[in-house]
């Protein structure tokens, strides 16, 4: 199909309409080039700008200065907190993500079922991923999982006695996954879409064919519903890897108690912006570029094994 | 066709309408000179909106004697202030007057951005001990502003409530500190809780003095083990007696502001700050609040208290209008005018003629602190010179390791070593 039309494009008319063409293609690149300069100035030149400032000792107040791969090697040879800071996202990456989506499928699956007011409960439901990320739910959080917050007065009521969560370095981390887990909407609401997508003949058949419930998840649900859970495991991957927002307010803008709360990216800003190692810093997010990129590789290396695509055979 | 042109020209238009809105964000950076030939000030400075009116307030003052110069304030929060201010130098777009604390004054000064202000600036009414605290290698690169003691603050009321008693605090030791916070939690039946924890370097400064250590030896900690352990062992006695909240809730509301401290929200008797927080924390809290010296090593020669510059004023060593930032600075600093505006908000005034002509004006909290202070005089320790580059973070890595002994999870031996180690390599750069 798509070779017809490139085809039929610049052989179907004579000179007249290639000189048209021709000037359409200039109109529409003149149009284009203020976002081009933007994609350049603003994006693709500090881009490579942090690339050469990983390679120098950079304080910000004085000029850079060539150090090699200093930054690199100084990160996984003389600096716990560097790979302390790699192992606090890990768990809250590893732990939340698969605790999100799951939740996200579960619901998803409920109110799939067609319930009355559904456009409601979806709203309600995806609410808390548009709050998520910001401020205002970081310091409620606080509140909540405070010595003396909600969760502690719950607690009381059946005689328990509480720590205060976000101020322990057993739980504090905890506390930022149960935030994470909680913003299950996005995940949910396309969850819900790849629902839609299945027919329900297969549904049908497998009833004939006297599946259960469980049995027509498995053998149905779950395969064709593969290439969505796939999809959104590769987005929050990526977006957990990058939280930031959440550690900065709940701890205080020092990823504490004792570290336990120190994210990858809180560190990075922690080096840049608190101990003026602006190099430093750079160097640490090419290796979280890099580290995000190979895991996104892996996912779908991975996926080949896994992820079932109806429609390729 | 006519719709190539109209093409043509929509394009135009687009690219234009980018253009006159880039044009609009660097609007009036000319070279420092504004479209009425007045020279153009860059000031920056952080706090809070109270601060900012104030300023403003100042400034148009300025503005009115020196009709030549036009000051622009660049006012942030204190939580994006040296964010904002390092890009901005980056930039070699340094404002030509600012605002810096004791603690990022080295990174500034000795990176070349600051200029020498000695001899450009009138200093004459400004104690020469505290002057000396903006100056580096006989550089006078910051001018303080006024100066605070970090001492400790106390609710009496409550105190009484819980049927404690104050001890004399010219005399008072650390186990007294200690059994008055457990005996006010205990008293109030655990309502009120004796006292909150700090983990401020100046606490551990002043504790250091009494045992004759200091904090920082040039570029090198000069604090010993034990000592460290020994200030450790006064908080763990506190959690233990449960005169301080349990490590976790401590951890908790460490981590914020003093408005939702013990002292502000009335949960607690005691807590230690900077002076200049007695009226925020009152304000807070509603009741009404008292500065305590701090405890005493039994037997100790020097309670170690001192005072700080609470802010200073710097020009940048870029700027092209030098003498009239140096003119601007002289202004905050000594004219009377622009004292009875800004009053105590940097501090009280670091000059003493213009402390003598606002001393009446000030809010009650802070002719508290000036009695205060003038009480305590002769026991203060010399102003400290500003701590080495890379003391901006000392606060959060003594607090880190606070932590991991609050929580057992490292030995107070094991932690006091890796402190210094830590502290060590982040000053010695």
């Amino acid at each position: 199909m798509t070779e017809v039309s490139v085809a039929s494009g610049p052989a179907g008319g004579g000179h007249r309409s290639t000189q048209r063409s021709r000037r359409e293609a200039r109109a529409a690149y003149l149009f284009l080039a203020p976002w081009f300069v933007g994609l350049l100035v603003i994006t693709i030149g500090p881009i490579f700008a942090s690339l050469y400032l990983s390679f120098t000792d950079y304080s910000l107040l004085e000029e850079a200065k060539w150090v090699g791969l200093d930054n690199y090697t100084k990160m996984f040879t003389e600096d716990p907190r560097f790979l302390n800071s790699l192992q606090v996202t890990t768990i809250y990456v590893i732990v939340s993500v698969p605790l999100q989506l799951a939740f996200a499928l579960a619901l998803a699956l409920v109110l799939d079922r067609g319930l009355r007011g559904l456009p409601i409960y979806r709203s309600i439901f995806y609410l808390p991923s548009l709050l998520g990320g910001s401020v205002a739910i970081a310091i409620l959080w606080r509140k909540v999982f405070g010595a003396d917050g909600l969760v502690n007065a719950v607690l009381s009521v059946f005689g328990i006695q509480g720590t205060g969560w976000v101020g322990h370095p057993d739980y504090a981390l905890g506390t930022l996954i149960l935030l994470h887990v909680w913003t299950f909407g996005a995940p949910m609401i396309i969850f819900l879409a790849g629902l839609r997508q299945i027919p329900s003949s297969y549904y049908e058949a497998a009833a004939v064919d006297g599946a259960g419930a469980l049995r027509q998840f498995r053998s149905i649900t779950l395969p064709l519903l593969t290439p969505i859970i796939f999809f959104n495991l590769v987005l929050e991957l990526i977006k957990s890897f990058q939280s930031f927002t959440q550690a900065f307010i709940v701890s205080g803008g020092r990823g504490g108690p004792a570290d336990s709360t120190l994210f990858y990216t809180l560190y990075l800003y922690l080096q840049g912006f608190k101990n003026y190692d602006m190099g430093y810093a750079a160097a640490m997010a090419w290796v979280l570029l890099l580290i995000i990129a190979g895991l996104t590789g892996v996912n779908f290396l991975a996926s080949k094994y896994w992820v079932f695509y109806g429609d390729t055979k | 066709m006519s719709s190539g042109k109209k093409m043509w020209s929509a394009a135009l238009l687009a690219t234009a309408v980018l253009a006159v809105t880039a044009a609009c964000g660097s609007g009036g950076d000319g070279g420092g000179e504004t479209a009425d030939g007045k020279i153009k000030l860059r000031f920056s400075y952080w706090g809070s909106d109270a601060r900012q009116k104030m300023t403003e307030e100042a400034i148009k003052k300025f503005e009115a004697k020196n009709p030549t110069i036009d000051v622009e304030g660049e006012f942030s929060d204190w939580a994006s202030y040296y964010e904002t201010l390092s890009t901005k130098v980056a930039g070699s777009d340094a404002p030509d007057v600012m605002s810096l604390e004791i603690r990022g004054l080295r990174e500034y000064a000795e990176r070349g951005t600051l200029a020498d202000l000695a001899s450009k600036v009138n200093t004459a009414d400004v104690d020469a001990k505290v002057l000396t605290t903006g100056a580096i290698d006989g550089k006078q690169f910051a001018i303080p502003t006024g100066v605070n003691a970090f001492s400790l603050l106390v609710n009496k009321s409550l105190v009484e409530q819980a049927k404690a008693e104050l001890p004399d605090d010219k005399q008072w030791t650390w186990d007294d500190y200690i059994a008055l916070s457990n005996k006010v939690t205990s008293g109030s039946g655990g309502k009120i809780t004796g006292t909150q924890l700090s983990w401020n370097p100046a606490y551990l400064q002043i504790y250091a003095t009494q045992k004759g250590e200091q904090f920082y030896a040039g570029n090198k900690l000069g604090l010993t083990p034990e000592t460290i352990k020994e200030w450790w062992s006064i908080m763990q006695n506190l959690i233990k007696g449960k005169g301080a909240p349990d490590a976790a809730k401590s951890s908790e509301i460490g981590a914020t502001s003093i408005d939702q401290s013990l002292l502000g929200t009335n949960t607690g008797a005691m807590g230690m700050w900077w002076s200049n927080q007695l009226g925020a924390a009152a304000k807070a809290s509603g009741s009404e609040l008292d500065l305590l010296r701090m405890p005493k090593i039994k037997g100790a020669t020097s309670g170690g208290m001192f005072l700080q510059p609470a802010m200073f004023y710097s020009a940048s060593s870029k700027s092209e209008h030098a003498a009239e930032a140096a003119k601007f600075i002289d202004y905050m600093i000594n004219d009377p005018e622009a004292g009875a505006i800004i009053l105590s908000d940097r501090g009280l005034p670091a000059s003493s003629k213009v402390l003598a002509a606002v001393k009446d004006k000030l809010p009650d909290a802070d002719k508290k602190t000036l009695a205060f202070l003038d009480e305590a005089k002769g026991e203060l320790t010399d102003p400290p010179a500003a701590p080495p580059k890379g003391a901006s973070a000392m606060e959060d890595i003594l607090t880190r390791y606070s932590e991991e002994v609050m929580f057992g999870r490292m030995t107070p031996d094991d932690a006091a070593q890796k402190f210094i180690t830590e502290a060590n390599a982040s000053i010695a750069g």
